[in-house]
């Protein structure tokens, strides 16, 4: 196998392409979970977003109103989750595992109920490329960095503004300090709840946004289960990057790297087993995060139910 | 009229009631399919030709879909128990459990389908057949007439026998066809991941494929966005049905399938009393060709003449125990 196929340009333009829709749904979950609130329902919430995107692009045949709509949807899922987690005081592991598989359920229903059995898979316009006047020219980077869709230009801006909001912005701070002491940031007259709901929508905006882009960046049409697990490794990247933005997005391009070099390396080395390539870009997630959980600390109050009476 | 007497009568009308009456008395059949029946593709033939015979023979039918191998025994008994007496398996994946199955409850009949004449069938079981490699080698043979880069791409699914014999197939008529051209072929470890099968199209164009031959179901679609965003033309195959209108610049020919012509005939000599039998699909026998479009005049005669001499008989070695 040529050393070549490591740094062949297209495998770095596949990178950016694949690696989009996971940073976006981690930066969603990294500010839910810098709340204090743990979601793991994000594959199914990815789930309902592109077959809500999917649907309303489909039937109304404009790629921003889909893309909103499957973001809403996205968020209505982890207002829920957040209104079990904070006026009820439920479980929150509970409640996300069946908003995820209320999520795999409902997609499907969704997508059945609307398009029933066919001989040919429904599809939509996916988002066109749009060069980067001056840049989309340059000698290979061109290719490669400046030919993308917007969402794709969107998903790698979103990691510095997030960033600025939650380590630059009184906002911010407060999020983080009902992550890590909901306590102090009550004693000082700040409403832990609306900062958590406020979270929820935002990060569920952003889950949504992640769902979204597979539809109508990828592939032009939904198919069960069409996550594939990108929700959980969206999860797993909040924990590898240790809860903050600029290190999930390195989770996120080192994954999606893996995942297209394993394509290109099933093309001219047929000696290892199919199987094993496949299962690569995951042995890989599993190995590195191992290493790189040592150390790392979550939000004290994660997944703690927030009572202003409890004596502690 | 007391609460029981009101009821007694009630059932006692309702059962007197020749449509119900009617609708106890139909026989019943069951389908148990791999993928969902929305795939647009095998699954969604398979349900077809499920709701096709029921019309035909007045049957009750029902159907299980995206069912693991794990659960198909279970789901099986549970059809059996139930009154089934026709379980359709419509998925190679489901052999292992008909041959656990079909000697244990021997009131039910079996149809399974596999990649060709299954060894030491069951006496209630009929074997569908389907020559998978036969077709594929007519697509092969396609692709290696048109491709300008002399590089055919292949984007298959799962490592089942089907797609094994096929991939070899495809290999086979590349080297009779146009011995310069050479296959890239990938598995995508799934025929409904649209992401990863775009993927996949996606590394083989850029190793130079210009004709991809297509062997996944839902995951057609990435390979349509694949190929709709690819630097250079690239042409691609589709099979089961007709989907030309996904991408008319870019489809070159589809291997229909028709389940309804096996399926219709089996279940009739089922009913009849006949329980095993084989029943073959290739090339001229449920397996036909789209028309062909997006290639030279002369390219698609010389298609239409190797798929004639495939329909005649012609020998395609049928390769099961390792890929090119």
């Amino acid at each position: 196998m040529s050393l070549w196929l490591l740094v062949d340009p297209h495998l770095w333009q596949q990178t950016l392409v694949y690696a989009a829709p996971l940073i976006i749904a981690a930066l969603g979950e990294l500010i839910i979970e810098r709340s204090g609130v743990l979601n793991i329902g994000i594959e199914g919430m990815m789930l309902v977003a592109a077959v809500t995107c999917f649907v309303v692009t489909w039937q109304t045949r404009s790629a921003a109103a889909g893309i909103v709509a499957g973001m809403g949807a996205a968020a209505i899922l982890t207002l829920l989750l957040v209104y079990y987690a904070v006026a009820l005081g439920g479980p929150q592991i509970t409640v996300g595992l069946g908003l995820y598989v209320l999520g795999v359920g409902l997609s499907s229903l969704l997508f059945r109920v609307v398009f029933g059995v066919r001989t040919s898979p429904p599809s939509v316009q996916t988002l066109a490329p749009v060069p980067l006047p001056g840049l989309a020219d340059l000698p290979v980077v061109g290719h490669v960095f400046f030919h993308q869709t917007l969402l794709t230009y969107l998903a790698f801006l979103l990691v510095p503004l997030v960033h600025l909001a939650l380590f630059r912005t009184p906002w911010g701070l407060r999020l983080r300090a009902t992550g890590e002491n909901p306590r102090s940031v009550d004693a000082l007259g700040i409403s832990v709840e609306r900062l958590r709901y406020g979270a929820a929508a935002v990060g569920g905006l952003l889950i949504g946004l992640g769902g979204a882009y597979l539809p109508i960046v990828l592939t032009g049409t939904f198919s069960d289960n069409m996550t594939a697990g990108r929700g959980w490794l969206a999860l797993m990247l909040v924990i590898f990057g240790r809860w903050m933005p600029f290190t999930a997005l390195g989770g996120a391009l080192l994954f999606a790297y893996v995942e297209a070099f394993q394509f290109k390396a099933g093309i001219v080395e047929k000696a290892v087993p199919v199987q094993f390539l496949l299962m690569l870009p995951y042995l890989f997630a599993l190995v590195v995060l191992v290493r790189i959980y040592r150390g790392a600390r979550a939000p004290q109050a994660l997944a703690v139910p927030y009572d202003r009476e409890a004596r502690g | 009229m007391d609460r029981r007497s009101f009821l007694a009568l009630t059932l006692a009308g309702a059962a007197a009631r020749p449509g119900l009456a009617a609708a106890q008395a139909k026989r019943k059949m069951a389908m148990i399919m791999p993928g969902p029946i929305q795939d647009a593709d095998f699954n969604a033939v398979g349900y077809l030709a499920l709701q096709q015979v029921a019309k035909t023979y007045d049957l009750q039918v029902s159907h299980s879909e995206s069912v693991v191998v794990a659960d198909a025994e279970r789901i099986t008994r549970e059809y059996v128990t139930a009154g089934y007496e026709i379980v359709a398996n419509h998925g190679g994946q489901f052999i292992p459990i008909m041959n656990k199955l079909a000697p244990q409850l021997s009131n039910a009949t079996w149809i399974q389908e596999a990649s060709g004449r299954l060894p030491n069938l069951p006496k209630n079981v009929w074997n569908i057949g389907r020559k998978f490699h036969q077709g594929f080698y007519v697509l092969g043979a396609l692709g290696a007439l048109a491709t300008k880069t002399d590089r055919v791409g292949m984007v298959c699914g799962v490592r089942l026998p089907d797609v094994i014999t096929s991939v070899n197939s495809v290999a086979q008529a590349i080297k009779d066809v146009n011995g310069k051209a050479q296959l890239l072929y990938n598995w995508v470890g799934d025929f409904n991941d649209p992401v990863k099968a775009r993927q996949t199209a996606e590394a083989q164009i850029a190793a130079g494929a210009d004709f991809i031959v297509v062997f996944v179901n839902l995951g057609l679609s990435g390979v349509i966005e694949a190929v709709k965003a690819a630097p250079r033309p690239v042409l691609l195959t589709t099979f089961y049905t007709e989907k030309w209108d996904l991408a008319p610049k870019n489809l070159a020919i589809s291997l229909l399938f028709d389940f309804n012509k096996p399926y219709h005939e089996i279940v009739g000599k089922i009913l009849k009393g006949e329980r095993t039998g084989y029943y073959e699909m290739r090339p001229g026998s449920g397996m036909e060709l789209s028309e062909i479009r997006n290639v030279p005049p002369g390219v698609g005669d010389k298609v239409r003449a190797i798929f004639k001499d495939v329909v005649g008989g012609k020998a395609i070695p049928e390769v099961l125990d390792k890929t090119p």
